[in-house]
């Protein structure tokens, strides 16, 4: 069953003068057990659309869409208080820097045990807490951390952000979620641990069966094991679609542009050689262009793309381009 | 060909508090030996608290070793603890680049401010310094009137570039300096240093966690754990065939 | 992550522009600093402007209402206490000692925490400490009591008070400027302009000091309302401002005992006393707003 069934999705911020599209008509749609991928840079709106779904954004942002399902429940339709009562059952989100979103003050078996779903009472206080502690214990180990003892007894301050994000993992899967929403969460960790974290979360997904809709920056930490990818660029959506055909065949301009600025793409790149790069910088949301919003730095820019192209279907590879690249890249 | 920058036996310790009274040496960096030639780019790699960062604050001065030597084009400029404060051929780019801005002068006030305290240019010789790196940086020279709230975290990077290389270096240092940009822009600046080694024969010392980029453009890789150099040699050599447990473990995620 | 800071991505404007516009923008805080600035003027020229002199008594008209009351008189505007002396006359002459006087007292305690929290922050280790707690003795006396015993020590009057003043007010200034000054220090740029081969002095004055003032003046308005309590509340224990002077707590506690009698001489200053606190307290506060919501971006 379609687990998140997203269509049009505009976020607009309401200003003085005008409304600001950051978010241009986004649709996706996310299967029980599905990895899915959300690819852009800074101001491709990404974290908001992720914050739109869990319902957290402030009155400044309107937000339309034409359809926005949870397991066939419409979430613009839900008030308040039942959409955090969905949201809260069926949808985690870890973010970007662990240390920061874990409360300075308690200590970290606080924190967990806060987060376990409530089971009815029974038996003495002591065995309510015994309970407890084993359930806690339980989440540490599953989420990889063996030396339980110190971890638990530790505030975040104290614990590496490796260590802090799998405490945030563990604390989401707390209430075994169907939905794991992971917003950028290996990019405050070295090397070792990011792989940590996506080898824990790969086998979150394979074993628990838990859809996860992973929100990055980068492309080679996802391609390996996500099974669509979303491609944004400035709040537009400029491709879509499984991960290894957006690989071997991008159709758009501004995904060929990523996957080039890869080291390890194109076997044919020389030691020290420079890079293929798109030339100027992402516009601000002041400046947003019309139109196609890659306009001015897209090297195949022609006179149509003042209009903001459609979007076209293919074997369900999706992209928006009036010119797109026919070209086979591997 | 004789190597630019050539380190010898480098040790630092820290003396951390532990318990009330007493306080404990913690060693950071332990016998670090390597040389680099001119116009090459050496990588720095190794888990947090290998010491990458507090090798990186040594090289450039901002600590100085316990022991151990570095020499740069033959002449000492750190002998035991000894730094020659004169030496400015070897500078520095930091992680974050808003914070490592100023926020309350323009552009062109820190770098006047930069040439004024090492170098006897004139008003008109400082300006024209300052124009042409920020077009070798590849901003405009309007840009010097900005001050740095106006930037874009891609543009920040490259005003601190403009700041390291105003005073014509001969080695430049890029802690994590690439890690928090977005791929396109990374791009770009790794465009920009790769020109402007092959331009002037810059030589980067280049710490980072991305190892596909250091594939691609650093010549020779150090690996620290625990602040000893567990392997060294040519970047292929060791990418292809990794000798130690630590480099195997690096290299595999 | 794009930060949608629509405000000020146009404008080139430097920190201190950028931090005026938003603080414009706050109207009570706006407000708050006009009669802020209305308070210094009247208090720096009121020697030139009353009408009357201090202590020119009017035998013919006294305790008379102000001048909207149908018995007041439009010569004297707010009316006279039960010495025929003008209350608007001695109004603004108290501006000059009540306000006047905070301003200095808050003033030499910002230069004096200013040097020794910047000698603190600077230094490490056993000097810095002692820097820092040099005066922390004096913190768990709430700042009246401790005004009190030195009054008690020193004998009463006017500049004792000021001088009592600022040894309550500092140990919070410096403790305060020394936190700022360290954690400027910690940022990488002090970093890079050590580096660059800048001096002490280079990296206090272009670094750290620029950053940091708005700070300090968040702290001086503190100390300013705090300040204006104190001195009133002293002069109204008669252990200030002795009468005839026309400090307006000394004005209060003169004229307490005909405050059924004509209580527009007991009214008038305590309003003058509520406002210049007010004011103080919205031009703080705005600040400090404005602050916090520059560190948010």
């Amino acid at each position: 069953m379609q687990l998140l069934d997203i269509r049009n999705l505009t976020i607009e911020l309401q200003t003085s003068e005008t409304a600001i599209r950051a978010v241009d008509r986004v649709s996706f749609s996310l299967k029980e057990g599905e990895v899915h991928a959300l690819v852009g840079e800074s101001g491709s709106g990404k974290s908001l659309i992720a914050k739109a779904i869990v319902g957290v954004l402030n009155e400044r942002w309107v937000i339309t869409a034409d359809r926005m399902h949870w397991r066939g429940v419409d979430l613009m339709r839900l008030t308040p208080e039942q959409r955090r009562k969905t949201v809260s059952q069926d949808i985690a989100m870890i973010y970007q820097d662990p240390s920061r979103c874990l409360d300075p003050t308690a200590k970290i078996f606080n924190q967990i045990a806060e987060t376990l779903p409530e089971v009815a009472a029974k038996g003495f206080f002591l065995k309510r807490n015994r309970e407890r502690k084993d359930r806690v214990k339980a989440l540490i180990h599953k989420v990889g951390i063996k030396n339980h003892e110190a971890v638990l007894d530790s505030y975040p301050h104290e614990l590496s952000e490796g260590v802090c994000q799998k405490v945030m993992i563990a604390m989401a899967i707390a209430r075994t979620p169907k939905l794991l929403i992971a917003d950028e969460p290996t990019t405050a960790l070295e090397s070792t641990t990011r792989a940590q974290v996506f080898r824990l979360l790969k086998s979150l997904n394979q074993l628990k069966n838990m859809s996860i809709l992973m929100i990055s920056h980068e492309l080679e930490e996802i391609v390996n094991w996500s099974h669509g990818i979303h491609v944004l660029y400035c709040g537009q959506m400029v491709e879509a679609g499984p991960t290894h055909r957006i690989f071997s065949q991008p159709r758009h301009p501004y995904t060929q542009a990523l996957l080039k600025s890869l080291p390890d793409y194109e076997h044919g790149l020389a030691h020290k050689e420079p890079f293929y790069a798109l030339k100027g910088t992402i516009p601000t949301l002041q400046h947003l262009p019309i139109g196609c919003r890659l306009g001015p730095r897209c090297p195949q820019a022609q006179k149509e793309c003042v209009v903001a192209p459609k979007l076209s279907k293919h074997h369900g590879h999706s992209y928006a381009c009036h010119f797109p690249l026919i070209k086979e890249i591997k | 060909m004789q190597p630019l920058l050539k380190v010898q036996a480098l040790s630092k310790t820290f003396n951390m508090r532990a318990g009330l009274f007493s306080r404990k040496k913690f060693d950071v960096l332990k016998n670090i030996s390597f040389c680099i030639g001119k116009g090459e780019t050496i990588a720095i790699i190794g888990e947090t608290g290998s010491g990458k960062s507090t090798l990186a604050k040594l090289l450039v001065g901002a600590y100085s070793a316990d022991s151990g030597q570095i020499l740069l084009e033959n002449n000492t400029i750190e002998n035991n603890g000894n730094r020659d404060a004169q030496c400015r051929y070897i500078r520095m780019i930091f992680q974050d680049s808003a914070t490592s801005l100023n926020p309350a002068v323009t552009i062109a006030e820190m770098l006047d401010d930069c040439l004024k305290f090492n170098t006897d240019f004139d008003k008109t010789q400082r300006s024209e310094k300052i124009g042409s790196t920020l077009l070798k940086v590849g901003l405009l020279v309007d840009h010097q009137q900005y001050y740095p709230h106006m930037f874009s975290v891609g543009q920040l990077q490259r005003v601190a570039l403009a700041r390291a290389l105003i005073l014509d270096p001969k080695v430049v240092v890029l802690d994590e300096a690439l890690s928090s940009l977005d791929p396109s822009v990374r791009a770009q600046i790794v465009n920009l240093l790769l020109k402007l080694q092959l331009e002037t024969g810059l030589t980067y010392i280049l710490i980072t966690h991305h190892l596909s980029l250091v594939r691609h453009i650093s010549d020779q890789l150090v690996v620290l754990n625990k602040g000893e150099i567990v392997e060294y040699g040519a970047t292929e050599t060791i990418f292809q065939n990794p000798q130690s447990k630590v480099t195997q473990r690096l290299l595999s995620c | 992550m794009a930060k949608f800071n629509l405000f000020s991505e146009d404008s080139n404007k430097s920190p201190l522009a950028r931090l005026w516009r938003k603080f414009k923008n706050n109207h009570p805080a706006l407000v708050g600093l006009w009669v802020f600035i209305a308070f210094s003027l009247l208090a720096a020229t009121a020697p030139f402007l009353a009408p009357y002199g201090v202590n020119q008594q009017h035998s013919d008209a006294l305790l008379l209402p102000p001048s909207w009351n149908e018995m007041g008189d439009v010569r004297f505007i707010l009316g006279t206490d039960d010495l025929g002396r003008d209350v608007l006359s001695r109004l603004m002459n108290g501006a000059t000692y009540t306000f006047g006087l905070s301003v200095v007292a808050a003033l030499i305690t910002t230069v004096i925490g200013v040097l020794v929290g910047t000698f603190a922050g600077i230094s490490k280790g056993i000097r810095s400490s002692f820097l820092n707690h040099l005066l922390d003795v004096t913190l768990s006396i709430p700042s009246l009591l401790l005004a009190i015993i030195i009054i008690a020590i020193l004998g009463p009057g006017l500049m004792n008070t000021v001088w009592a003043i600022i040894l309550a007010l500092l140990p919070q200034f410096i403790h305060s400027i020394r936190n700022l000054i360290v954690d400027e220090l910690g940022k990488d740029y002090v970093t890079a302009y050590r580096l660059d081969g800048a001096s002490k002095w280079h990296i206090l004055s272009r670094g750290i000091f620029p950053n940091v003032y708005e700070y300090i003046v968040v702290i001086f308005t503190m100390a300013l309302s705090t300040a204006i309590l104190d001195i009133a509340a002293l002069g109204f224990l008669k252990l200030g401002a002795q009468p005839p002077t026309t400090e307006w707590g000394a004005i209060l506690a003169e004229n307490l005992g005909l405050i059924y009698l004509a209580p527009w001489t007991v009214a008038l200053p305590g309003v003058l006393l509520f406002l210049a606190v007010l004011s103080t307290n919205l031009v703080g506060d705005g600040l400090r707003k404005v602050l916090q919501a520059r560190k948010a971006d």
